[in-house]
C-alpha cells in the first residue's frame, strides 16, 4: 500500500513538559512487575508459566494502553513510542504464553473460548503494532490496547486447563476455520478503532453521542432495577445448580431467584449517576447554555467508576456464594453464569461510556497527529474489504466441517445464525458505500455497528444462547 | 388512472429490483434471525426443557406464531425466496449496463473525458507517430498490453488490464444464488435422520428428523463399534466399523470415526453418538465351582442359558450399570456405569426352583447363592465383560451439498476479483494543447485502489518521458521550459 507517504501525521506540536504520565506507568508497570515477581518467587513456583507470561503482557497492554489514551489527551509525541515499545513486550509475552500453550497441548490454541480469546488478542496487537508501524495510524492503540486489557481480564474468569480435544474438533478445518475467525475479527476491530478516529477527527458534535450513551447506560440500569429490585434493597437472582450447571427451577417456566442483601442500593446509585448527564445533556438543550455540557461530561467520568464499583460488587457477591430466597426455606448457590444477561448488560454500559469519554479527545493538536479524516475512511473501508472474505472464508470453512461433522452444512445454530448476520451487515455497509455513496460519518457509524456485532457474534452467542458450538 | 391489472407484476418486479426493497428485505431477514436465536427452537430444544423456560400461555403463543420453529417456517422461506428474487431482479436491472461497459470497451477518448479525466499529462513531442511510438515502447516495457486505435487518419494507443474485474460483482451475486439453489434443493430432496445399529446387527430403517419413519433400500450394519478415551476419562474417539449390505451381499465398508463419513449412493452415514446397551451383555466371563470345588470357566450372554448339570441351567438376565445393595435385595442406582451388578436366574427342572443370583464386581460380592450348591465368582477384570454397544448414526441425503460448494468456490474467486483485482486503463492520444503545440495526451483509470494505481501511472509516465528524450534529443529543450509533466489528481479520493 503507498498511503505511507499520505498518512504521516504533520509533526506534533513540540511536547510540553509530559513526563509525568510517563514516570506514572512506568512506575505502575515497574511496581506490578516487581509484587508479582516477588510473588512467584516467594512460593517458589516456575517462572515461565502461561498465567504469568499473560500477566506480563496484561501489565505492558495496560501501560500502552493508558500511554496511548495519554497520548491522545495531550498529544505527547513522546507517549507514542513508549506505548508501541510497551505494546511490542506485551506482544512477546503474550507469542510466549501461545507458544507455551501450544507446546504443552501439542496443537494450536483454537479449542475453547479462553484459547481463542488468548489467539484473538495476540492478533489484535499484532494488527495493532502493524497498522501503527505500517499505515502511520499511531492512536489506533487506545482503542485495541483497552480492548485487549479487557479480553485478558475476562480470561481470567475462564476455565483455563489444558482439555484435550473432543472429537468433533479433531479435524484439518478447525484449524482453517479459527484462524480465519481470529483474522476477520481482529480486522473488523482495527475497522472500528479506525471507525472511531474517524469520529474524533470528523468535526461532529459529540452531544447527541452523550445523549445516546446516557439513554443506553440508564436503560440497562432501569431494567436491572426494575426487575430484579427487592424490598429493603436487596437484588434478586437466579439461583444456580452448580451441578448440572443450569438454573434451578421450581415450576414450569418459573425460576427460582435469590436476593443478594444490599446490592439492589448499588445498582440505584449507578441508575442516578447515568441520569444526572442526560438530565443536564436536556438542561444545556433548554437554557442553551453548554457549561452544564462540561459538567455533564464530568458526571460521565463519575458514572463510570460507578459502574466500576458496581460490576466488582456484583462480580464479588454473585461468584460462589448462597443466599437465602425469598420462595423457598434454605441457601441456594448462584454464579456469574446464572445471570449473564445483567452481566452483558453492565459490561456494554461501560464499554459505550468510554467511548464517549474517547470521543471527547477531540482537541486540536490532536486532530494535527491524526491523519486525514478522508484518508481514515478510506482505510477503514480498506480494512472491510480485507475483513470480509475472511469472514466468507470463515462461514465457508464451517460450512464444510459442519458437513462432515454434524451431517449438515447449515443448522441454524445460533453461532451460525450470527455469523450470518455479522456477514450480511458487512455486507450492507460495501452495498451503502459502492451503490449509495456513504462515507464519512454514516460508514463510521455502520463499521461501528459491524463491530458491535462481531463482537456479539464471538462472545455474546457463547456466554447468553444454547447452541451445538458450545466449545467455543 | 383506471385500475389496471396487467401492471401489478411489473410493479412487483420494480419494487424488487429496487436495492432499497431488497436492503429493507435483508434488514428483515437479520432482524428475524435474531430472534430466531434468542427464543428457543424446536426441535432442538427437547420439549421438556421447551416447557421449563417458558410458561405454557406464553409457548402456545409463541408455537402458534411460528416462532418456536422460525428457519423452518413457510413465512422464513418466502422471506428468503424474495431475497433471491430481489438479488436477481437488481441484477438484471444493472446487468445491461455494466455488459455494455464491459464488452464495448471506452477505446477512443473525446475531449470532454480528456479535460474531465483525473488522471492525466500532456508530453510536448514532436511529431505524433514519435510520441505515439515512445509511448508504445515504454508501454511494452512496463507490461502493458498495447491496442493500436486508428480512427481515419488519427491514430492513438489505448491498454487495459483486468477488466474481468468489473463483472466479479455479478459472480459474487451469481454464486450466493447458487449457493441459494442447493439449499433449496436440499429443502425438498434432501432429509436427514438418525439410525441406532447395536453391535452385530443390521437395519434399513430410519428416524426423520420431524419423527416419521424412512425404509432405505439397503441395509446398514455395524460391524463392531467402540470408544477410546483420554487418561482423564473424556472421550477421544468414537469409531464404528459399517458395512452396506443389499440383497444379501456386503456392496461397502468403512470404519468411520466423528469427521470421516461413510458415503453410499449419495447418503451420507457419520458417527453422532456411542453408547453401550444398558439391559444387554455380549459375553460374561465368569467362573463357578460345583460340589467338587473345582472352578471352571463359564460364559454367559443376556438370555442364553447355559447347562451347568444334567437337571440345572444357568441364565444371564439382568445387567444394572449401576447398583447397590440393602437387606439382601438390589436397587438400581444410575444408568451410567459406576457398580455394575449382573442378575443370574439359577433354575433345577428336578425340583422346578428358581433362584436369582447377583454378582457385584466392583466389590467382590455374590448374593443369593447362600443355598445353592454351586458356587459363582466374580469376573476378574474388565476384558471378561463384553457390552453390547450401540451406534449413533447421523444419516444425510443433501444432493444441493454441490451447487453450495460450488456456489463458496465462486465466491471466494469473485471476492477476490472484486476487492484485489483492479480495472486500470491507458489512454494516450496526440493532441493539440491549449497553446497550439502537439503534445501527447496520457490519461489513466483504476475502479479501485487509487493509490496504487497514481505509483504505476506515474511510472510509467517516466518511462514515456524517457523514451522521448531517447529519440528525440530536440524534445528535450521544450520539455525543460515547462515541468515535465505534471499529475493534475483533480477529484481523486
Amino acid at each position: 500500500m503507498s498511503t505511507r507517504a499520505r498518512v504521516t501525521p504533520i509533526e506534533p506540536p513540540a511536547a510540553t513538559g509530559g513526563n509525568a504520565l510517563l514516570v506514572l506507568v512506568g512506575l505502575g508497570v515497574a511496581f506490578l512487575l516487581i509484587t508479582a515477581l516477588l510473588g512467584a518467587v516467594k512460593s517458589g513456583g516456575n517462572l515461565y508459566t502461561e498465567s504469568n507470561l499473560l500477566y506480563v503482557a496484561l501489565i505492558f497492554y495496560a501501560g500502552a494502553g493508558a500511554l496511548y489514551m495519554g497520548f491522545g489527551v495531550t498529544g505527547t509525541a513522546k507517549y507514542v513510542n513508549f506505548a508501541s515499545i510497551s505494546t511490542a513486550i506485551g506482544f512477546v509475552a503474550n507469542t510466549l504464553a501461545v507458544a507455551h500453550r501450544w507446546y504443552m497441548s501439542g496443537r494450536p490454541p483454537f479449542a475453547s473460548i479462553y484459547e481463542m480469546l488468548l489467539s484473538f488478542v495476540w492478533t489484535l496487537a499484532l494488527l495493532t503494532l502493524v497498522a501503527e508501524k505500517k499505515f502511520g495510524v499511531k492512536i489506533i492503540g487506545s482503542i485495541t490496547m483497552p480492548l485487549a486489557v479487557v479480553c485478558v481480564i475476562l480470561m481470567q474468569l475462564l476455565p483455563s486447563e489444558v482439555r484435550p480435544l473432543v472429537p468433533a474438533l479433531q479435524s484439518t478445518w478447525l484449524h482453517v476455520h479459527v484462524t480465519l475467525a481470529m483474522l476477520s475479527y481482529a480486522t473488523c476491530a482495527v475497522s472500528f478503532a479506525l471507525a472511531m478516529m474517524f469520529l474524533i477527527k470528523d468535526n461532529f458534535s459529540t452531544e447527541s453521542f452523550l445523549a445516546w450513551t446516557s439513554t443506553l447506560v440508564a436503560g440497562i440500569y432501569l431494567g436491572i432495577v426494575a426487575t430484579r429490585f427487592e424490598r429493603w434493597g436487596g437484588l434478586s437472582v437466579t439461583a444456580w445448580d452448580v451441578e448440572h450447571k443450569s438454573d434451578i427451577f421450581l415450576g414450569r417456566g418459573v425460576r427460582l431467584f435469590v436476593t443478594i442483601p444490599e446490592l439492589g442500593w448499588l445498582f440505584v446509585i449507578a441508575l442516578l449517576g447515568a441520569l444526572v448527564p442526560l438530565v443536564l445533556y436536556f438542561m444545556a438543550r433548554a437554557k442553551n447554555d453548554s457549561a452544564y455540557l462540561r459538567i455533564a461530561d464530568k458526571a460521565v467520568f463519575v458514572g463510570i467508576l460507578l459502574q466500576l464499583v458496581v460490576l466488582a460488587a456484583f462480580v464479588m457477591r454473585t461468584k460462589d456464594a448462597a443466599y437465602a430466597s425469598p420462595f423457598q426455606e434454605g441457601l441456594y448457590p448462584t454464579s456469574l453464569a446464572a445471570s449473564p444477561f445483567i452481566l452483558g448488560g453492565m459490561v456494554a454500559g461501560i464499554f459505550a461510556s468510554l467511548l464517549y469519554l474517547m470521543l471527547l479527545w477531540r482537541r486540536n493538536d490532536l486532530q494535527h497527529l491524526l491523519p486525514s479524516a478522508d484518508t481514515l475512511d478510506r482505510v477503514t473501508y480498506k480494512t472491510i474489504c480485507i475483513a470480509f472474505p475472511l469472514l466468507t472464508g470463515m462461514i465457508a470453512t464451517g460450512a464444510f466441517w459442519a458437513n462432515r461433522t454434524w451431517g449438515s452444512y447449515w443448522s441454524w445454530d445460533p453461532k451460525e445464525t450470527w455469523a450470518a448476520i455479522t456477514w450480511l451487515v458487512y455486507a450492507g455497509y460495501l452495498h451503502m458505500r459502492v451503490t449509495r455513496g456513504w462515507r464519512g460519518r454514516r460508514a463510521a457509524y455502520f463499521a461501528i455497528l459491524g463491530f458491535g456485532v462481531v463482537i456479539f457474534t464471538f462472545l455474546g452467542v457463547t456466554y447468553l444462547l444454547p447452541g451445538l458450538h458450545a466449545y467455543a | 388512472m383506471a385500475f389496471n391489472v396487467l401492471s401489478i407484476p411489473k410493479r412487483i418486479y420494480k419494487t424488487l429490483a429496487n436495492l432499497r426493497t431488497g436492503v429493507v428485505l435483508l434488514i428483515i431477514v437479520v432482524v428475524v434471525s435474531a430472534l430466531g436465536t434468542f427464543i428457543l427452537q424446536r426441535p432442538v430444544t427437547e420439549p421438556e426443557k421447551m416447557q421449563a423456560a417458558y410458561s405454557p400461555q406464553t409457548l402456545r403463543l409463541l408455537d402458534r406464531l411460528t416462532l418456536t420453529d422460525v428457519f423452518h417456517s413457510w413465512w422464513f422461506l418466502s422471506l428468503l425466496v424474495l431475497v433471491s428474487l430481489s438479488i436477481i431482479f437488481v441484477s438484471v436491472e444493472r446487468f445491461p449496463n455494466a455488459w455494455r461497459f464491459y464488452a464495448r470497451p471506452y477505446r477512443r477518448t473525446d475531449a470532454h473525458f480528456r479535460s474531465a479525466n483525473p488522471y492525466k499529462v500532456e508530453l510536448p513531442t514532436k511529431s505524433a507517430e514519435q510520441g505515439l511510438n515512445a509511448a508504445e515502447r515504454a508501454m511494452k516495457k512496463l507490461g502493458w498490453p498495447i491496442e493500436r486505435i486508428a480512427d481515419g487518419s488519427e491514430q492513438s494507443l489505448y491498454s487495459e488490464k483486468r477488466r474481468f474485474s468489473v463483472m466479479a460483482v455479478y459472480v459474487i451475486h451469481a454464486s450466493l444464488l447458487l449457493i441459494f439453489l442447493g439449499g433449496i434443493i436440499d429443502g425438498v430432496f434432501g432429509y436427514s435422520g438418525f439410525m441406532s445399529i447395536p453391535q452385530g446387527q443390521q437395519r434399513n430403517t430410519l428416524e426423520l428428523k420431524n419423527g416419521k419413519k424412512k425404509q432405505l433400500p439397503f441395509f446398514v450394519k455395524c460391524v463392531s463399534a467402540g470408544q477410546e478415551n483420554y487418561a482423564d476419562g473424556s472421550p477421544k474417539k468414537w469409531w464404528s466399523n459399517l458395512a452396506v449390505v443389499a440383497d444379501g451381499q456386503e456392496v461397502s465398508s468403512k470404519q468411520i470415526v466423528v469427521n470421516d463419513p461413510l458415503i453410499y449412493h449419495g447418503l451420507r452415514f457419520y458417527q453422532a453418538s456411542y453408547w453401550i446397551d444398558g439391559t444387554k451383555i455380549d459375553g460374561l466371563r465368569i467362573g463357578y465351582a460345583g460340589l467338587d470345588s473345582k472352578v471352571v470357566p463359564l460364559e454367559l450372554k443376556t438370555g442364553q442359558p447355559v447347562e451347568l448339570d444334567a437337571n440345572t441351567t444357568v441364565t444371564l438376565v439382568e445387567f444394572l450399570p449401576d447398583a447397590f445393595v440393602r437387606d439382601g435385595q438390589v436397587f438400581k442406582k444410575s444408568d451410567s456405569i459406576e457398580n455394575l451388578a449382573f442378575g443370574l436366574d439359577v433354575v433345577n427342572r428336578a425340583d422346578n426352583s428358581s433362584t436369582r443370583v447377583w454378582l457385584f464386581p466392583a466389590e467382590g460380592q455374590v448374593v443369593g447363592a447362600e443355598n445353592l450348591k454351586f458356587q459363582f465368582q466374580n469376573p476378574k477384570a474388565a476384558k471378561d465383560i463384553d457390552f453390547a454397544p450401540v451406534t449413533g448414526l447421523e444419516v444425510s441425503f443433501e444432493p444441493g451439498q454441490w451447487f453450495v460448494w460450488a456456489g463458496c468456490l465462486l465466491m471466494g474467486v469473485g471476492l477476490f476479483a472484486a476487492f484485489y483485482l483492479v480495472h486500470m486503463r491507458i489512454w494516450a492520444v496526440p493532441v493539440r494543447d491549449a497553446e497550439g503545440r502537439l503534445v501527447l495526451w496520457v490519461g489513466g483509470a483504476a475502479n479501485k485502489n487509487k493509490d496504487r494505481f497514481e505509483q504505476k501511472f506515474s511510472e510509467l509516465i517516466d518511462e514515456i518521458c524517457s523514451e522521448i528524450d531517447k529519440t528525440a534529443p530536440a524534445a528535450r529543450i521544450s520539455a525543460q521550459e515547462q515541468p515535465r509533466h505534471e499529475l493534475k489528481l483533480a477529484g481523486v479520493k
